[in-house]
């Protein structure tokens, strides 16, 4: 009893868990209302499913969770994401070795974060405006690589690429499972426990502090668009997987999606605040959203409505809980 | 060994575009001693400093420290030699701990990994050897800003620094923690460390002071031995004349009862607090710090709600909810934090002025009319003798003492009753601080009620001419100014709260 309680306050203690915690919860009754609604909800098969629908998610939230955490923002995600897509797709249509057209298309995006760090935090653009540049411009690249078209199937030589990437299964999950799981685990350990995490935590904190106290603030802020531009690259990769072809569209909007399952998950758009395990959890809500939703027959419009108000609603309800809390202090 | 220099500058230059802001200026420090840099606000202390510990670099000169020529120097180079520096804003990053912001930067490892406890006990170890009573674990945005300002003080010396810059480190300290803050300054000088003080609270020198060098307008003016009674040599060689007055007085007939706050209680920092304010005077608050004399005049303004209380204007009882109430009925106040609460300094300052007067420079339809806003602009600078390029430059770009008179003449522009000042000297200089008591002394004259928040003790008492101390929210006591003591101040001050020790 006592190892538990101690155990509970250790675990309190890890900043931001507090919120986290909340939302934990709310996520908890909300699978529970759905899966009452519809048991079917509950079946195995619809659990693998739903992780796999998740996955991407989290990792697109994993990316713009480190950029949200240094206080700055990538919107340029959604359009790496169709990007690395059609980049892939395109290279294997013309009979490249599927696995070459990965590293390929991992050079390419890792570019893309590059410019974006260095446009930050070298030549000191406003992020939003920086990325919303590079956001139109990868775009641009995605409609470019294949003239303006969709491309056509990969084809069977690829196989081997599909399966790594969505339809293999290890065990009960799906591989797109364990990738996400994987990458997870490794950025989760980077952001909380290497000095590369602390920097990044500083960095959104208070960038003067942290230059002063001779944090490199341009390689870290390159490090984290670069682990913004890996992550939406990895998800480009699973959707020309899933769907054996590139589009030009694929992405759209994921930097939004991004921005919400962080957000939902507690990380703070103002910088320094947040942590990963929020972002899974952000992430999930907005999967059994999007799943439960569905099942229960509701229409997509109704849906983004119902996910609308949920993004909105949380961070509210984590203003109000702070004010509560700075009030009573002050009091 | 005692005599040798730990640091050596000479002949160092800075420009910044447009501004020789260094010029052929030198400084010698020597181990175990407290060398204090003096001079106006802009007079380049902060740049000098900031070339020591590498956060500019200098365009010509030569470094030395211990002996030893520096060529490159940023901000890890000079940890690695010892130079720390804790500047005059405070720099911490509020969402990490204490441990974490003292390790900043050079956070320990093993392998990849961050070694969280032994960071933890090394802060816990410098925290205890400092005699300051925190947790190396709380969150830095969770503690008081003098709390934040010790750690800043631990963060530098966590380093093993020897050679200690510090940059205003006292002004958000409460007296208790100066004097422990002087206790550890003496501890380090004592263990060798060479310490540069700027401060602009001059009495505070005799207490750890040993010597003084001056500089003025960019240029070192001269070096000496500090001695107390030369103060007014040194006031001289800071401003580059003689100050005659340094608190100069007018004095004006007392007229009628213009306002007056009964039993106003807004928290628990105000409580029951009841105040008059007549005619062609000027009523000084003095107190500790965190005696409640922001919260009092924050809560009168409308800033903060009320409880209880009664707040009468001209004899007549006005209902102050909100700021925009008491602009209205001619209540005014220049906060204590210029730059966060007083000015928008992104801004210029004809849009700094025009302001809170959008009501009386628009038309119908909310449209600002230019020319009336230019008319105030002018009329507000002239009267004020506000130094600047144009009406156009950004507020934050103007000196401290004339930000403060952009922050008074945004308020004169529209006939106030009642003028609140909150510690509106805080960090100008000795010639800026004249002119600002100059300004209080002609509101006094046109029958402008003055209510002046202050710490500095002998400001308070040169220019009020009615005393009203505060302690822990309620007002402990009203002295008129002639019949003043400091005891007779502190010891109201102090009522009630025993435990807390006075500076001086």
């Amino acid at each position: 009893m006592d190892k538990k309680q101690s155990g509970l306050k250790k675990l309190l203690a890890v900043r931001g868990m507090g919120q986290v915690i909340t939302v934990g919860i709310g996520f908890v009754i909300l699978y529970i209302a759905f899966g009452i609604m519809n048991p079917v909800f509950f079946s195995g098969k619809n659990v693998a499913n739903l992780l796999r629908q998740i996955a991407p998610i989290v990792l697109i939230g994993v990316g713009q969770s480190y950029v949200l955490i240094t206080g700055n923002i990538d919107l340029s995600i959604g359009s790496v994401v169709g990007m690395s897509c059609m980049i892939s797709a395109t290279l294997m249509t013309k009979g490249m070795n599927p696995w070459a057209a990965v590293c390929v298309t991992i050079i390419c995006c890792l570019v893309v974060g590059i410019i974006n760090g260095l446009l930050v935090a070298e030549c000191k653009l406003p992020p939003f405006i920086a990325t919303l540049g590079t956001m139109t411009i990868a775009r641009g690249i995605a409609q470019i690589v294949n003239n303006n078209y969709n491309t056509d199937s990969i084809g069977d030589g690829a196989k081997a690429f599909r399966d790594f990437f969505y339809y293999g299964k290890m065990g009960p999950l799906y591989n797109t499972v364990i990738i996400a799981l994987i990458l997870w685990l490794v950025f989760n350990f980077v952001l909380s426990k290497t000095r590369t995490g602390r920097h990044i935590y500083a960095i959104g904190s208070n960038i003067e502090a942290a230059k002063l106290s001779g944090v490199n603030v341009v390689s870290t802020t390159v490090k984290v668009y670069l682990v913004s531009a890996f992550c939406a690259c990895v998800v480009g990769l699973i959707t020309c997987a899933t769907s054996g072809m590139g589009t030009m569209d694929a992405g759209n909007s994921y930097e939004m999606y991004a921005v919400a399952a962080s957000v939902i998950g507690g990380v703070s758009t103002l910088g320094g605040q947040g942590i990963l395990l929020g972002t899974v959890i952000g992430a999930a809500i907005w999967g059994v959203l999007q799943n439960g939703l569905q099942f229960a027959g509701a229409p997509v419009a109704i849906r983004n409505i119902v996910i609308g108000v949920i993004v909105v609603v949380s961070v509210l309800l984590d203003v109000i809980v702070r004010s509560g809390k700075f009030s009573k202090k002050k009091g | 060994m005692q005599d040798e220099y730990i640091v050596e500058l000479s002949h160092i230059m800075k420009s910044f575009p447009g501004v020789k802001a260094l010029d052929d200026v030198s400084f010698h420090l020597k181990s175990g001693e407290v060398m204090a840099l003096l001079g106006e606000n802009g007079a380049g202390k902060s740049t000098l400093m900031k070339i020591l510990s590498g956060v500019y670099t200098r365009d010509e000169g030569t470094i030395r420290i211990f002996g030893e020529e520096i060529h490159e120097m940023n901000p890890q180079k000079a940890q690695e030699l010892g130079v720390a520096i804790i500047h005059q804003e405070l720099n911490m990053c509020q969402h990490l701990t204490v441990a974490e912001n003292m390790f900043l930067g050079r956070e320990k490892v093993k392998g990849m990994v961050l070694s969280q406890r032994e960071m933890n006990e090394e802060a816990r170890a410098m925290l205890g050897r400092l005699n300051i009573n925190m947790d190396p674990t709380t969150i830095v945005g969770d503690m008081s800003v003098s709390k934040q300002q010790m750690v800043e003080i631990a963060k530098a010396l966590s380093t093993n620094a020897r050679v200690l810059i510090m940059d205003e480190p006292t002004s958000a300290l409460t007296s208790k923690e100066i004097d422990d803050l002087f206790v550890i300054i003496r501890k380090l000088k004592s263990e060798g460390c060479g310490i540069v003080y700027i401060s602009h609270r001059l009495e505070e020198l005799k207490h750890i002071v040993d010597r003084v060098t001056i500089m003025r307008d960019g240029h070192y003016i001269t070096e000496m031995e500090f001695d107390e009674n030369r103060m007014d040599t040194i006031i001289a060689h800071m401003v580059g004349r003689e100050i005659k007055e340094k608190f100069p007085r007018i004095s004006c007939p007392k007229g009628k009862k213009i306002f007056e706050v009964r039993n106003l209680n807004a928290g628990r920092m105000v409580r029951d607090v009841s105040l008059e304010l007549y005619e062609g005077e000027i009523v000084g608050i003095a107190g500790l710090m965190g005696a409640g004399r922001t919260e009092t005049t924050r809560a009168i303004f409308g800033v903060d709600p009320k409880e209880s209380g009664q707040i009468l204007l001209d004899g007549q009882e006005v209902t102050i909810r909100c700021a925009a109430d008491a602009i209205k009925a001619g209540i005014v106040l220049a906060p204590e934090d210029r730059k966060k609460d007083g000015l928008c300094t992104k801004l210029s300052i004809r849009d700094n002025i025009a302001l809170p007067n959008l009501d009386i420079l628009c038309n119908a339809l909310g449209v600002v009319n230019r020319k009336k806003e230019a008319i105030m602009t002018n009329q507000a600078v002239e009267s004020l003798k506000i130094k600047l390029p144009n009406a156009e430059v950004d507020a934050g770009s103007l000196s401290g003492g004339n930000q403060q008179k952009v922050v008074v003449g945004k308020w004169l522009a529209r006939n106030s009753r009642v003028v609140i000042f909150d510690e509106p000297t805080r960090g100008i200089d000795v010639a800026a601080k004249v002119e600002i008591y100059n300004l209080m002394n002609q509101l006094k004259k046109e029958g402008i009620g003055v209510l002046f928040v202050s710490s500095e003790m002998p400001e308070v008492m040169g220019i009020s001419d009615r005393i009203i101390v505060m302690c822990d929210g309620r007002v402990t006591g009203e002295i008129m100014a002639e019949d003043a003591t400091q005891d007779q101040i502190l010891k109201f001050a102090t009522q009630f709260e025993s435990k807390i020790g006075a500076a001086d």
